[in-house]
């Protein structure tokens, strides 16, 4: 069974999900893991779907040029691997990072954790504030290798956020099962 | 006494209203010695209410000892018919459950709980619960009226991916 990617961008407006999936079931796909929010007004989706065999990435695209035309959305499918590939294990922390809004913040905080073996599994960053007065916030779950205390990663991401002039924080998110 | 098969999602008898005992008898301290056998054999398990084993009956048993996030700590105790008395101070925690597979959420639960139940002696006992004690009971409780973790979390995006947990 093939599975896609298929993602699409386009000003918010109410019915852009359901007339997106309403192609996936006319043409019996099969949604996936999905992701959809909003990013500066724009409805964005991430979704990835198990299509019938006969169905290819192309003809997929074509069919949800309806929805697409529609909704004025930048859509894209492409086939992916089959296989689940499987994330790097560890413990779970969670990295909070927001000041003022500057270039490279993204890309240094997540080259220092990658130096440091951690694995990103989700992120996000919003501007908010004033327009005059931007302020960034990124907030990242990571997985650390097991075991850890998190100090050393700690101390380097307290030294960096001083050089770019942010707060940041980092904090196990282990959760508990009850 | 045995230890039983937890039952996942999307088994139905997760998200029904469990019944109340009214009387504990045999049956009652049967479903007890499960309970308690299901919860020790998985090590990080604090807390099993029955629908968890398939029996859609109003009973769960909790145990934080040694937990890092207890303060009050009342050892292992099982409750049937459980109801909150007074319940304060909301605090948002991560949470896991042994019935929803790969999934953890971050959950709003009150930390100062007062809940009274019957033993297994069939006995009124009233108990006063705090920090992870109360949200072990609350999330307990949840599970006798048919509500997941899933049913509350604060936000979608406060739903994770979970370590594989067995």
């Amino acid at each position: 069974m093939p599975h896609f990617a298929v993602t699409a961008v386009g000003a918010d407006r109410p019915g852009i999900v359901a007339a997106v999936t309403g192609v996936f079931v006319e043409h019996g796909c099969n949604l996936d893991d999905c992701s959809m929010t909003i990013l500066r007004g724009h409805f964005a989706m991430m979704i990835v779907v198990d299509a019938p065999a006969r169905l290819d990435a192309d003809a997929l695209e074509q069919a949800l040029a309806t929805p697409a035309a529609a909704y004025d959305l930048v859509l894209a499918v492409r086939a992916i691997d089959d296989e689940r590939p499987p994330s790097p294990s560890g413990d779970a922390w969670n990295v909070a990072v927001y000041g003022a809004d500057r270039p490279g913040i993204v890309h240094r905080v997540t080259s220092l954790l990658a130096a440091e073996g951690a694995n990103v599994v989700d992120l996000s960053t919003r501007v908010i504030g004033p327009a005059d007065r931007p302020v960034y916030a990124m907030l990242l779950d990571v997985t650390l290798p097991s075991g850890g205390t998190g100090d050393d990663l700690r101390a380097r991401l307290d030294a960096l956020a001083k050089e770019l002039g942010v707060e940041c924080s980092l904090h196990p998110s282990e959760a508990d099962i009850l | 006494m045995a230890v039983r098969p937890v039952v996942t999602l999307p088994d139905h008898r997760l998200k029904q209203p469990s019944a109340t005992v009214g009387r504990v008898g045999a049956a009652a301290r049967a479903l007890a010695a499960d309970l308690v056998d299901t919860m020790r054999a998985s090590p990080a398990c604090v807390g099993l209410a029955a629908p968890q084993i398939g029996e859609n009956v109003r009973a769960f048993v909790v145990d934080v000892t040694g937990h890092r996030k207890a303060r009050s700590c009342h050892g292992e105790f099982v409750l049937f018919d459980p109801e909150v008395l007074s319940a304060h101070g909301p605090v948002v925690a991560r949470e896991g459950c042994m019935s929803v597979p790969d999934l953890t959420g971050d959950v709003a639960r009150a930390t100062e709980v007062v809940v009274r139940g019957m033993t297994v002696d069939g006995v009124d006992r009233v108990l006063t619960v705090d920090a992870f004690e109360a949200r072990a009971v609350l999330h307990e409780l949840d599970h006798l009226d048919g509500l997941l973790f899933l049913d509350r979390v604060v936000s979608h995006d406060s739903v994770f991916h979970r370590k594989v947990y067995r």
